[in-house]
């Protein structure tokens, strides 16, 4: 019961709350809460090749990351979604490359020059419309960007970072993978941000 | 002369070098000296600023507008002649410019794909049957329930009329085949085979079954032990007497290798 809850909960990609868990679905059998979770892993595992990931050990909230490697070819994904994480891998890679953080100004200057404007629809048509609440407001609560307020500036300034789903179901690897295909280059050719691909985690 | 040394950028020298200039510069008092002051100056300044390049060559910087062309590249713009009133200056994008960059960010994500039922049977007839229910739910509340038991009676009849037809037509062709030779046994697999579909031959042996089951017709094994099938005597004959004859079961499976 507990693999389909979760399994239903991680369409909106939203991170899943112990709170939830135990509220719909443990119910009164909460003492065995942990043996109950780790079961139901196993079966997301062995079964669906889904790993479910503790996202924050404070707030217990879980997402569904695959376990399996990234396959070439067919994802089975709606056009809308494929724009969307376009977008996103996108912005992964200009936040990483620029040494894992990035004012506000400086993101949207950027994503101007790819034709992307805050409010403007059309940008992206799979999503025909608001694409400064995607950014700022749907990656933020699926925990893919990290935007945070700098402190004693008006008007108000933001910076980006990674979310933690972000660096649970990819790595500064794999974006600086994506960025040496896009631009045909070696990951090499960019050596601080290779070095600190590669170090151990 | 010591330039390579001064290049390294883990040395000091150049600022040692600097420092020395700069406690003789005190004791100058001759503008010859001076002049060879400012040349060294000069020659110091540009060393330093190749450093400074050199530096820069080793971490070599992410460039945004590099990255930003070659995303718009891999999107598949196409570079038109810049004009002036344009809009969109040097291009325009594809409609399927983002579904582009998607497809190739998807190999770098382990997302976890979206899970969504599987709404619906694979079966034809149930669409047909929904139709006669809304049509059901659309009519008044009172007359509803009423009405109901005719509709889906209809439905249930025209099911088994459909198979009731089939398992007739069938039967009619085992009978013609029967009686145009009755000396040889018609193969059961033959029978109920259709080479070019797997689903029309599981279907013939489901309606043979019905004529086996009301004893229209009966499995015999012959002497190579396989199965035949042929009409049986009453069914041939007169209608009455359709007696349950023996009951034996038999369970032939049949996969689709085997039938292949």
């Amino acid at each position: 019961e507990l693999v389909q809850f979760v399994l239903v909960k991680d369409q909106k990609k939203i991170p899943i709350r112990r709170a939830d868990m135990l509220k719909n679905v443990i119910r009164e059998y909460r003492g065995a809460y942990t043996e109950i979770v780790n079961r139901a892993g196993r079966t997301l595992q062995e079964v669906f090749g889904l790993q479910l990931v503790e996202l924050d050990p404070k707030r217990h909230s879980y997402i569904l990351v695959s376990k399996l490697p990234c396959a070439e070819g067919n994802h089975p994904c709606r056009a809308k979604e494929k724009e969307k994480m376009g977008l996103l891998t996108v912005i992964l890679s200009f936040i990483f490359m620029k040494g894992n953080s990035v004012k506000d100004s400086a993101l949207w200057e950027f994503l101007r020059r790819l034709r992307v404007h805050p409010g403007l629809k059309g940008s992206l048509p799979g999503l025909g419309g608001d694409v400064q609440k995607l950014v700022t407001e749907e990656f933020v609560r699926q925990k893919y960007l990290e935007i945070t307020p700098i402190p004693l500036i008006d008007p108000p300034q933001f910076t980006y970072k990674w979310g933690a789903r972000a660096t649970k179901e990819t790595s500064k690897r794999d974006i600086l993978n994506f960025v040496a295909k896009v631009q045909g280059k070696r990951p090499k050719f960019w050596t601080s941000q290779y070095n600190e691909a590669m170090a151990p985690p | 002369e010591n330039r390579e040394e001064m290049l390294n950028s883990k040395s000091n020298r150049l600022t040692e070098t600097l420092e020395e200039a700069n406690k003789l510069f005190d004791e100058v008092s001759r503008p010859r000296e001076a002049a060879l002051d400012a040349q060294f100056l000069v020659l110091a300044s540009n060393l330093g600023k190749e450093k400074a390049n050199e530096l820069h060559s080793e971490m070599t910087a992410f460039d945004t507008a590099t990255f930003a062309e070659d995303l718009l590249t891999f999107m598949g713009i196409n570079r038109t002649e810049v004009e002036e009133n344009d809009s969109e200056p040097g291009g325009f994008l594809p409609s399927d410019a983002w579904l582009k960059v998607g497809e190739e960010a998807l190999k770098y994500l382990r997302r976890a794909p979206t899970f969504h039922y599987m709404l619906g049977s694979f079966k034809s007839d149930p669409p047909v049957a929904k139709q006669r229910i809304e049509r059901q739910k659309r009519a008044s509340r009172g007359e509803a329930k009423r009405a109901m038991p005719a509709q889906l009676k209809k439905m249930e009849e025209s099911h088994q009329e459909t198979t009731e037809k089939e398992v007739e037509r069938i039967l009619g062709i085992l009978q013609t085949l029967f009686e145009n030779d009755p000396d040889t046994p018609i193969s059961f697999f033959d029978f109920v085979i259709d080479p070019n579909s797997f689903s029309r031959t599981v279907e013939n042996v489901f309606h043979v079954s019905f004529l086996i089951r009301d004893g229209l017709a009966e499995i015999k094994v012959d002497d190579y032990v396989l199965p035949i099938i042929e009409p049986t005597k009453s069914s041939r004959g007169r209608k009455n007497d359709r007696g349950p004859g023996a009951r034996n079961q038999v369970v032939i499976s049949l996969t689709e290798k085997k039938w292949k």
